[in-house]
């Protein structure tokens, strides 16, 4: 079977992100066949189960399975929070659906609340997200218009109603549970798993966390079958995916292709290959919390266990490609500078590792550095990972040891000769380092 | 051994099988068996954060190290407090709170007492691999009486959940992120709270600096008593510390039966007036100061030439100072006894439940099973009437409370219309004007002896420092000597004596004594229902 696409078929039409046309091109049909009294949810949550669908957010988990935690009978309400923060740097996929095909989201929500039993779905949208806030908005009140949401959605009986909800720029507010926080009014810190959504979520009762891309698949995957889907790239990890490029290639960009793809072909093929002719440094696969790879380590298959196997992650499938021009030194400072801004400061590994890392990453790329510090940061990354109550340390530990072990010539060379390149343009009269502390 | 009817889990510590009540927090279940896992942000009367991590094992059933704060002990789980994953984890935890820390103990109060600095004993680097600048946070007022420190935080969160929980105020939160985050109010929110103090204690360092300790004692070098606070009838137990024989700071014990953890303000700052410039601190006559010996005389004597001695006692004095003044009235026929009481101040119940009294002294209820429970109400009216109609010539009246005017503007009116006034009083005040004797009396932190909570448990307070260069009897040794004197005492007890003859004579304190009493009290069990000491409230 050709490979279709999903998300991104009809977005260069104007009226694309529209009930009329979505309607005219399929659209709702198979949520009216979920919604359907005759259909049993427990036949949709199997249906999901034998697609193999994994979440897209991130962590890849099996949909399926994270709806069958939920409790079946619960005198508590229960909720669906659609991830759409959206907040891992070099990711911008969600942000696409959002704007362009809105109304896929919508029936992707109605299925999983038919499934699991929901009346409530909050979208938790990236608060930067203006017009895609706009545009959803606009068609959830088409989606209650037309009677497809609210007290009786799709005639079912069923009510399903769906708000939006505005981040206000905090990275840590895409962690399942920090977001959770965020939506219930508190600083969004993470909690404490377990209990874990599904049992107790977002104002103590049970929840549903599933990425916008996640539930953008649902109706495809009703409409094809699991088996069909299952024989779209991987079969552990199928579907077709949005595969977002940045960096320095020819033509950056969202490519929705089936999972699996190799990533030499989704840089040179589809993002147009490394710019200006250059040669290929390195990769981030999937977000700036990936491990890095060498440009010698490009030759992997896109999906979650190629990807794991090559010690790296699919993650949020944000790839950055920088060229071999690109010093690995202010990349990371970047990188670090990002997390330690970000970190929420809970976790005392987290709070005070992000920092450090930060630090001393400055202080190499600002021609202070000394050799022990690339043991030392290697040490403080052992010491981040798989300690605190998010992955936020982790996010920030696997970029910071990767680039270091792998890039370990970058940093000798910014220790050696006074900084790192970009940093000795700006300030040449300094060349030779500030006084130094070794 | 757990009861048999409590569910049991066996699991594994350190290698052991041990057995502990199901539902308990590994942290809590190694301490029952001697294991003490070092933590920062738990502590048992606030919710579980989680957030220091300091307390991370090794457990079977996890790839990573687990926090012991938080996961609950199950069959067959096997922890490691000692491994090599638990030792780094703990140890790297140890260096991370350490690296942006200030090296400011020597000017920190809390240095002594502070957990990071026992912590890092145990368990921390010997050196710093941090070579960075420290980050700097502020430092500020956030309320009347307790500042931040912001360097020395190390964002446990016990204060905001103290407030969250406790007190339900909730002043205080954390502002910004990462290793920016400290503790802040919001603008124009200044905590102060009844229970606000609280928050200094439970730091576990010294980002939260009480204005009321800052810069006063090294904290070693305080003497500590187990006492009780008099500021109301709820009886929280209490630390005092002193300096040199001088109170300088009032802590919470904990009791969970009175006060949890805790304590109120009005109780932990209420003891200024001991050092007051207006304290009575020798007796006094209408001629001057006199000795211990001419002021027994001089009392005897007006006993001796009255015709009838009326005695106005108040909540403040202990059961066994209680005790000598009923056995002194009982000694003439024909006395009278009445007691005052206080204005009532505020009650409150925080959301934990935690109580405060209405009732600002500590021992009506004592007063009442001593004396039997009309004292403060039929036999004051009934005194208050005897004075009023001039049938009372003598009487002898107490005030160990920080009220200038003594009883209060009616019963000094009242007492006036005794011609001759016997008075013991903490603070100097008009209504001791035209006395004729004046006695320096104790306040609490002063006595020896027990009292009555308002919930009837009897618990010790402790004399805790001793006013005056040269200390004054209290009222337990005067009133001793009076007996003595007057011929029916042999000798000289201290309170846990006195006490011991109190519980020979009346019934509830009946077969206790004072090393029974322990450190937390204990409950007067065999009154008749429904005569209780509350009903001011």
């Amino acid at each position: 079977m050709a490979f279709r696409k999903i998300f991104t078929q009809h977005i260069q039409k104007k009226t694309c992100h529209t009930m009329a046309f979505y309607k005219q091109h399929g659209g709702y049909e198979q949520a009216k066949a979920a919604l359907s009294k005759r259909k049993k949810p427990d036949t949709l949550i199997d249906l999901v189960k034998a697609s193999n669908l994994r979440g897209r957010g991130g962590a890849g988990f099996p949909t399926g399975v994270k709806w069958g935690f939920v409790p079946k009978t619960t005198d508590k309400p229960k909720y669906l929070v659609v991830n759409a923060d959206e907040s891992e740097p070099g990711t911008f996929k969600d942000r696409l659906i959002m704007e362009k095909n809105p109304h896929l989201l919508l029936e992707g929500i109605l299925i999983c609340c038919k499934a699991v039993g929901i009346e409530t779905a909050y979208i938790y949208i990236r608060g930067e997200f203006v017009f895609a806030t706009e545009r959803l908005q606009k068609a959830i009140d088409e989606a209650y218009d037309a009677g497809f949401l609210g007290n009786n959605a799709l005639g079912s009986g069923q009510r399903i109603d769906v708000t939006v909800h505005r981040g206000a720029g905090a990275y840590i507010c895409g962690e399942e549970t920090g977001m959770l926080t965020s939506l219930e009014g508190d600083r969004g810190n993470p909690k404490l798993k377990p209990p874990f959504p599904a049992i107790e979520g977002v104002f103590g009762c049970p929840t549903v966390v599933n990425n916008v891309e996640t539930l953008a698949n649902l109706p495809y995957i009703l409409e094809i079958g699991a088996d069909a889907y299952r024989a779209i790239g991987p079969e552990n990890s199928p579907g077709p995916k949005l595969f977002c490029v940045s960096g320095h290639v020819e033509n950056p960009g969202t490519f929705e292709l089936p999972m699996g793809v190799p990533l030499r072909t989704l840089i040179d093929k589809h993002a147009g290959g490394v710019w200006k002719g250059r040669k290929l440094k390195a990769v981030i696969p999937g977000g700036s919390s990936a491990h890095v790879l060498t440009a010698d380590e490009c030759d992997v298959a896109m999906d979650i266990e190629s990807l794991a196997a090559a010690g790296t992650m699919l993650g949020s499938a944000g790839v950055i490609v920088m060229d071999e021009t690109t010093c690995m030194v202010d990349a990371m400072l970047n990188v670090m500078r990002f997390y330690h801004h970000e970190s929420c400061g809970q976790c005392t590994p987290c709070r005070e590792g992000t920092g450090w890392l930060a630090k001393i990453t400055h202080r190499i790329a600002h021609g202070e550095g000394r050799m022990e510090d690339l043991d030392l940061i290697q040490d403080v990354c052992d010491r981040m990972v798989g300690k605190t109550i998010c992955a936020l340390a982790d996010a920030a530990a696997f970029p910071a040891e990767s680039i270091v072990k792998k890039f370990k010539s970058d940093f000798e060379s910014a220790i050696q000769n006074g900084g790192s390149p970009a940093w000795k343009k700006r300030h040449p009269s300094v060349v030779g380092g500030a006084a130094s502390h070794a | 051994m757990p009861d048999i009817k409590t569910p049991t889990t066996r699991w594994t510590l350190n290698g052991q099988e041990v057995e502990n009540t199901s539902g308990m927090t590994i942290l809590e279940a190694a301490s029952e068996h001697g294991v003490e896992i070092p933590c920062f942000c738990y502590h048992p009367g606030l919710s579980i954060a989680g957030n220091c991590r300091i307390c991370m094992v090794e457990s079977n059933r996890s790839p990573k190290p687990v926090i012991s704060c938080s996961e609950r002990i199950a069959d067959g789980l096997e922890i490691e407090t000692e491994s090599e994953v638990a030792v780094d984890a703990r140890n790297s935890v140890m260096e991370f709170q350490l690296i942006n820390h200030p090296l400011d103990c020597p000017v920190c109060d809390k240095s002594g007492e502070c957990v990071l600095q026992d912590h890092s004993y145990s368990h921390g680097p010997d050196r710093s691999r941090f070579i960075e600048d420290k980050n700097i946070r502020h430092t500020k007022e956030l309320g009347p009486t307790i500042s931040i420190w912001g360097n020395r935080c190390i964002v446990c969160t016990r204060c905001t959940r103290f407030c969250d929980e406790i007190s339900g105020t909730s002043e205080l939160c954390i502002v910004e992120r990462g290793d920016r985050s400290v503790v802040d109010v919001f603008p124009g929110i200044p905590i102060d709270n009844q229970l606000a103090g609280n928050t200094v204690d439970i730091c576990p360092v010294g980002a939260l600096i009480s204005h009321d300790f800052k810069f006063e004692a090294r904290v070693w070098n305080m003497e500590r008593k187990d006492s009780i606070c008099g500021g109301c009838s709820r009886g929280c137990n209490i630390e005092v510390e002193t300096l040199d024989g001088f109170v300088k700071r009032l802590m919470p014990r904990e009791n969970q039966d009175v006060n949890d953890w805790w304590m109120c303000d009005e109780g932990r700052y209420g003891w200024r007036h001991l050092y007051s410039d207006d304290r009575v601190l020798e007796a006094r006559g209408p001629s001057g100061p006199l000795d211990s010996s001419r002021s027994i005389t001089a009392f005897i004597e007006i006993l001796d030439n009255s015709p009838r001695v009326a005695f106005l006692i108040d909540p403040f004095l202990t059961c066994e100072e209680l005790h000598l003044v009923h056995a002194l009235a009982a000694s003439s026929s024909d006395s009278l006894v009445g007691g005052w009481l206080p204005e009532q101040g505020a009650a409150a119940e925080f959301p934990a439940g935690f109580k405060i009294s209405a009732d600002k002294h500590p021992n009506r209820n004592g007063a009442e099973q001593v004396f039997g429970h009309q004292v403060f109400g039929e036999d004051a009216s009934h005194l208050q009437r005897a004075l009023d109609d001039g049938s009372i010539e003598t009487i002898v009246a107490f005030c160990g409370g920080p009220d200038p005017d003594g009883p209060g503007q009616e019963w000094s009116a009242a007492l006036v219309k005794a011609s001759t006034r016997i008075l013991f009083s903490v603070l100097e005040g008009n209504w001791l004007d035209g006395a004729a004797l004046v006695f320096p009396a104790t306040a609490p932190l002063e006595k020896e002896g027990t009292w009555v909570s308002e919930d009837d448990r009897l618990q010790r307070t402790r004399s805790c420092w001793k006013p005056g260069e040269t200390p004054f009897p209290g009222e337990l040794v005067l009133l001793q000597s009076l007996q003595s004197a007057l011929g029916t005492r042999s000798r000289s007890l201290s309170a846990a004596g006195i006490f011991r003859e109190l519980s020979e004579v009346c019934a509830p304190f009946a077969g206790h004594n004072h090393s029974d009493i322990g450190s937390s009290g204990l409950l007067l069990s065999d009154r008749p229902a429904g005569v209780g000491a509350g009903g001011g409230a």
